[in-house]
Formats: structure tokens, sequence, C-alpha cells
């Protein structure tokens, strides 16, 4: 009974706490910040290294050219962030789950998801949201979109609905790991994944558009939210409803990986 | 040292990977879905393009190319970096340094048996699936022994690269962020995300001196018979740079390696 009078300031208030915890011990090691931060910032050129030469090479894709595709990818990075930033510790939860170390999780009187996840915040995330929000900037001023209070918000409401789609996509491959030993690869995989979100959905055809739109839904991750204001006047309907969509697979995905939870309640391995 | 001892070395390998049909299973089913993705990426852009042959590559050529590229990452794929810095974290390394051979050569065989299952269980399906699919479009001939020769030398300046990483991190204490710098230079630079032949030419002809260009571009290079690896001497240069890199990065390696050992500290363990 008691747990239904914890509402979200309590869980804000622990998340606080874990996450200065968490901030402080990263700061012990300053080095391995530094590091990784660079690390992060080159996956990032990386990633803007083979958009570039993929341009060089073919001025359009699927009828996108250069300076739209910029913002699909601006807009991509950016919804990639909360997942970097605050789900990291899904990447630590098969070698938990496989050690035994995992079982603490289990005997703390709070939600072991959020207690699980509010572990880590990875602050090397933020080079990424930097890096986003900088080409977005530009892309933006390129194509020529109109800047208000309501296109503003429109664009939070929708990176959000588009990071939803890629946290519960993490969440689910995280989860494997409860149900198949070995199971790393489809958390590589899916990370994977996540660098064609930055193409236009409409390059898939027959059963893979669908597979696409609606299993993996790599689909949501920039390229239906994007619509909204990339092409105001002719919106499609999966556009619209993707808050609710991605409302709907995360909680999904919660729901798996909870029951992953349960089934190793059970073993008791 | 007998060949007895690294050949049972290999055994516990191969043993253990099998441990894993499952993970393997999974594995192979998420390629293909990444392959698709791949497929339908490519597809666009050669629709997008107008011609057909774009820098001497043909769309089938170019997915030819990518497939067993990312076949070719999979039975390549090293974890040395991560099983080092957890095995210094255990203290684990302790027993391994104390084994009857050297720290490299124990290594690189108890890796082999995990690179003979991936490429019987990996390569060989895709490779024969490939063929079946595109009819012919891989020559038969002594191209194959050549790409063989090349795979295994590739492999040797893989595990060279990875052991370098692995003993740059004794010294950073930072293992996501070295790997994540090496993951990114290799996939770039090597042609696994974007064939070699699409690279600006500046950079393309930097990119050909480097020794990531020898893991993946040049046994892939060979076996399609570009880049003039179907003359003698276009052939002679590409394993001549192979085998500059293999004796230069396993000097290196050993060098920096027996160097840096000493240095390993065990906090507890």
């Amino acid at each position: 009974m008691e747990k239904n009078k914890r509402g979200l300031g309590f869980y804000l208030r622990i998340y606080r706490k874990v996450l200065v915890q968490d901030l402080k011990s990263k700061m012990s090691y300053r080095a391995d910040f530094v590091i990784s931060t660079i690390g992060m910032i080159m996956t990032n050129l990386a990633g803007f290294i083979t958009f570039l030469i993929l341009f060089g090479k073919f001025p359009s894709i699927n009828g996108w050219d250069y300076h739209h595709m910029l913002f699909l990818y601006a807009f991509s990075l950016i919804a990639l962030t909360p997942v970097q930033c605050f789900f990291d510790n899904n990447w630590n939860l098969r070698f938990m789950v496989q050690s035994g170390d995992f079982i603490k999780y289990c005997f703390r009187p709070i939600n072991v998801f959020f207690y699980f996840i509010s572990e880590v915040f990875d602050v090397k995330g933020l080079g990424q949201l930097a890096f986003g929000v900088g080409t977005l900037v530009y892309a933006w001023n390129k194509i020529g979109l109109v800047v208000s209070v309501p296109i503003i918000l429109k664009l939070l409401l929708y990176l959000l609905t588009a990071s939803l789609f890629m946290i519960a996509i993490m969440n689910a491959a995280a989860a494997t790991c409860f149900w198949i030993q070995g199971s790393g690869y489809v958390m590589v995989i899916m990370f994977r994944f996540k660098d064609f979100a930055k193409y236009p959905a409409s390059i898939f055809s027959g059963i893979f558009r669908v597979i696409f739109t609606f299993v993996i839904p790599i689909a949501f991750v920039a390229y239906y939210p994007s619509l909204v204001l990339l092409d105001p006047g002719n919106v499609p309907l999966l556009s619209w409803i993707s808050p609710a969509l991605g409302i709907l697979f995360f909680y999904l995905s919660y729901k798996f990986w909870m029951l992953g939870v349960r089934r190793y309640d059970f073993t008791g391995s | 040292m007998t060949p007895r001892k690294l050949i049972a070395l290999t055994r516990a390998g191969i043993m253990e990977s099998l441990q894993f049909r499952l993970g393997t299973f999974v594995t192979l089913f998420a390629n293909l879905i990444y392959l698709v993705l791949v497929y339908y990426l490519w597809k666009a852009i050669y629709a997008s393009s107008g011609t057909d042959v774009v820098n001497g590559m043909t769309f089938n050529d170019t997915m030819i190319y990518l497939i067993l590229a990312t076949a070719l990452f999979n039975f390549l794929e090293m974890f040395i970096v991560w099983d080092m810095s957890r095995s210094i974290q255990s203290g684990k390394i302790i027993l391994d340094l104390l084994k009857p051979m050297t720290f490299r050569k124990y290594t690189f065989w108890s890796y082999s048996g995990s690179h003979v299952v991936s490429f019987v269980l990996t390569f060989i399906p895709t490779f024969v699936v490939v063929m079946i699919v595109t009819k012919g479009a891989i020559h038969m001939g002594l191209n194959l022994l050549w790409f063989a020769i090349a795979t295994v030398l590739a492999l040797i300046i893989n595990f060279n690269i990875e052991m370098i990483v692995a003993t740059i991190c004794l010294y950073t204490e930072s293992t996501w962020g070295i790997n994540i710098v090496k993951e990114t230079i290799v996939l770039l630079l090597s042609g696994a995300s974007i064939p070699l032949a699409f690279f600006p030419d500046k950079l393309g002809t930097v990119v050909r001196y480097l020794p990531f260009r020898a893991v993946y571009d040049t046994p892939l290079s060979i076996l399609l018979e570009k880049n003039g690896s179907d003359t003698i001497s276009g052939l002679l240069s590409l394993f001549g740079m192979q085998l500059i890199w293999v004796v230069v990065l396993t000097i290196a390696g050993t060098l920096f390696w027996n160097h840096s050992v000493r240095k390993i500290t065990v906090n507890g363990g």
C-alpha cells in the first residue's frame, strides 16, 4: 500500500541523490571522463564524415537534398541524447545478470527499473547534444524554416517523442539478456540500427517498411516526428499520433524489461 | 612451443563459443535485418544517382562488398580490450601472465577458437547466400585462395590493433573511451561502412596507406577482383602493404606490451 504514496516527487528526489553520487565517482576518474568525451566527439565526427562522403558522391537521396538530410541527421542526434545520458546503464545489464549482481536491485523498496536506470548518468551524451543542436540550427537556417514559439514547442514535443522510441528499442534489446545468454550482440546491432534513423524512412518498401515502423521503430527516431516541422502542409497521420505511439512503445518495453526481472527472480540465480 | 598446446587453446575456444548457440543464431538474425537496412539505403542512393556505375562500383558490387564486410566484421571481432580491462579489475590477468607462454600468444590462440566458429557459422553461410543470390557475381578461381590468405593477414593486423589499444588502456583507465575511438576509426577508414571506392580522391589516397584498410578493404577487393587485384602486380602490392603492416604492428605491439606489462596495477584482486 505504501508504494502508492510514492509519487513523482519521491522518485525525482531519489534520482537527484543517485545522480550526484554517480557524478562524484565519475569525477574521480578524470582522465576517463576526458577520453570518453573525446571518443564521443569522434563518433559524431565520423558519422558526419560518412554523411559528407555519401553526399559528395550522391547529391540527393530519394528526393531529399543535402540540407533536409542534414536536418534529419541533427534531429536524430538530439533525439538519441536521452537514451545516451539517462539509459546508459542498460549496457551493463547483461553483465549484472550473468554475474548475479543484479539481485541487489530487487531488494530495494523502489521500482527496480527506475533504480537500475538511475544509477548511471552519462555526461558525454551532452557533447552529442551540442553537436546535434549546432547542426540543427544550421540546417534550419539553410532550409529557411520559420522560428516561432509554437514551432519551438512543437519541435521539443516531437524530439521527446522521437527519443522515447529509441529508449524503447534499447530497453527491449537490453532485456533480452534475461532470456538469452550471450545476447550482447542484440544491443550492439540495435545501436547500429540507429545510424539508419537519419535516412528518410520512405526508402523502405513493402513488409520492411512495416517492420521498421512498428516492430523496430527506427522510422520514428527521426523521420516521422521531423516531418511535422519539415513539411507542415503535408503531415502524415503517423507523424501526428507519434507522441501517443512513443508512450505506448516505451510502456511496452518497460513491461518487457520487468517481465525479465520477474523471470530472473524466479530462477533465483 | 608445440602446436599441440596451441590447438588445445583453439579447441577450448571453439567449445566455449558453441556454448552460446542461441546467441549465434540471434547474431545471424540481427545481421540479416541490418543488411536489409543497408540494401534499402544503397538502393535508394543508386536510384537517385541516375547512373548504374559509380566509381567503378555497380549496385551489386557495393552490396556484395558491404554484406561481406559485415560478415567479416563478425568474424574478425575481438573483445580483447574489454576482456583485458575486466581481467585486470578481477585480478585474473595474473593467472594469464603466469601461463607458460607469452601473453600475446596466449591471447591470440585463445581467440582462435571463436574465430573458427564464427567463420563456419557466420561467414561461410553469408558467402554461400551471396553467391546464390548474385548468381556468380563472385568469380570462383584463384581469387578465393588469395582472399583466404588476405583474411588471415587481416586477422593478424586486427589482433595487433586490438592489442595495442588494450595496452593503451593500461595507462588511461578508460576502456570505453579508447575502445570507441578505435572502433570508429577502424569502421570508417577500413571501408566497412562505406566502400573505400567512394572516398574523395585525397582522403582515399591517404586511407589506402593506413593499416585499417588492410583489415576489410584489402581482402574484399581481392575477392571481388577490384583495385587492380586481378593483375599480379596489383595483387602483390596489396599483399605487400598487408605484410608490411603485419610486421610493423607485430613488432610495435610486442615492444609496447613488454614495456607496459610491468605497469599493470591490480587493486586487491
